[in-house]
């Protein structure tokens, strides 16, 4: 093993095996926050869900509010960031009528948000079609990295 | 020896490197995903705008009480582009229409369709086809009462690091017999993009 003696030769064989470690495609994460089906006036918190531990320890729920406005189910909800940088987020609202038949699958749009670092912020949402009775919600981090070396 | 090992370990690093270079991979995604290729006016501005206005008009107490026993009649006017890029202000106007429709407080005449029912209904006056007891009458539609229209406009800076982009997009409603503003509202969109460093 003669190269081992070599310094040149072994850099470049260890720069090669970094090389081919190094390079992956790396799947975003796309977990987050969120709660399951909540009916106006219930308590919110015991139907919430953490799925990403990562993103729980920066940012919480803390609090969310509906209401009847005009026929139709207005939902607010508090995001507190425990964060001292930004963070670029994303929030979708899911309803659902009384049977707990999904209003509008697929066309929820995720609407984009960013939080400061310990900002408390507010957002709403109206539910599209006066037939709703529940809703849920989920928040997660805008993905931004998708390689990795 | 020591020669193969040098010829073979730069071919080595050679395949690694060229191993990182792209490969383009086919992919349905979600629609609704917030989306962030690059700065210009995109898909998720689009549903942001809509939504947002959308909710603001169903949520406003004037509509609440323009509602109450009866479900207007609108039409909507185009939304006037004057920003600097080519953006399809039809597609906001139809999903704002889409989403006000479905809602069940609205209804809606279309002014972009006046040419071909104009067609259909000479077609079942005047072809002699159409079984005359049975054919749409001229002067029977029904007239909007209210005009929804609006501005989108964009104020875009940059400078080498840097570029920023936003959006102000206006609606407003009125009541096409008095002429009075009976609601409006804007949404604002900032979009930027910066040169980060990239981390190993």
């Amino acid at each position: 093993m003669s190269f081992i003696k070599n310094p040149p030769l072994l850099l470049l064989l260890a720069l090669s095996i970094f090389f081919i470690s190094g390079c992956v495609n790396v799947p975003p994460v796309t977990s987050g926050i969120g709660s399951e089906q909540i009916y106006p006036g219930q308590k919110y918190s015991k139907h919430l869900q953490v799925d990403n531990k990562k993103l729980a320890g920066r940012l919480h729920i803390s609090e969310i509010k509906s209401r009847k406005q005009n026929d139709l189910l207005q939902v607010n909800l508090s995001l507190t960031s425990t964060y001292k940088k930004s963070l670029q987020l994303q929030y979708q609202f899911q309803w659902f009528d009384q049977d707990g038949f999904v209003i509008e699958a697929g066309k929820s749009p995720w609407q984009p948000l960013e939080l400061h670092g310990m900002q408390t912020t507010t957002v709403e949402s109206l539910a599209p079609t006066p037939q709703v009775a529940t809703f849920s919600l989920y928040v997660r981090e805008v993905p931004e990295k998708f390689f990795k070396y | 020896m020591n020669k193969f090992l040098v010829t073979a370990s730069v071919s080595l690093a050679l395949i690694a490197l060229s191993s990182c270079t792209n490969k383009s991979v086919v992919r349905y995604g979600d629609a609704t995903e917030v989306e962030t290729t690059n700065i210009n006016f995109g898909s998720t501005d689009l549903q942001k705008v809509a939504s947002q206005m959308t909710d603001s008009l169903l949520l406003s107490p004037v509509v609440g009480t323009l509602t109450v026993n009866t479900r207007p009649i609108l039409f909507v006017e185009s939304i006037k582009n004057k920003t600097s890029e080519h953006i399809d202000t039809e597609s906001i106007t139809d999903s704002i229409s889409t989403k006000l429709l479905r809602s069940g407080k609205f209804r809606f005449v279309d002014m972009g369709r006046v040419a071909a029912v104009r067609e259909q209904l000479e077609f079942q006056q005047n072809s002699g086809m159409v079984d005359a007891s049975k054919a749409m009458a001229f002067g029977q539609q029904v007239g909007a009462q209210y005009m929804l229209y609006g501005n989108l406009a964009s104020i875009v800076k940059s400078n080498k690091d840097k570029s920023d982009v936003y959006y102000k997009f206006t609606l407003r409603l009125m009541d096409l017999k008095s002429g009075l503003i009976e609601w409006a509202d804007e949404t604002e969109i900032r979009k930027s993009k910066e040169k980060e460093f990239v981390s190993w």
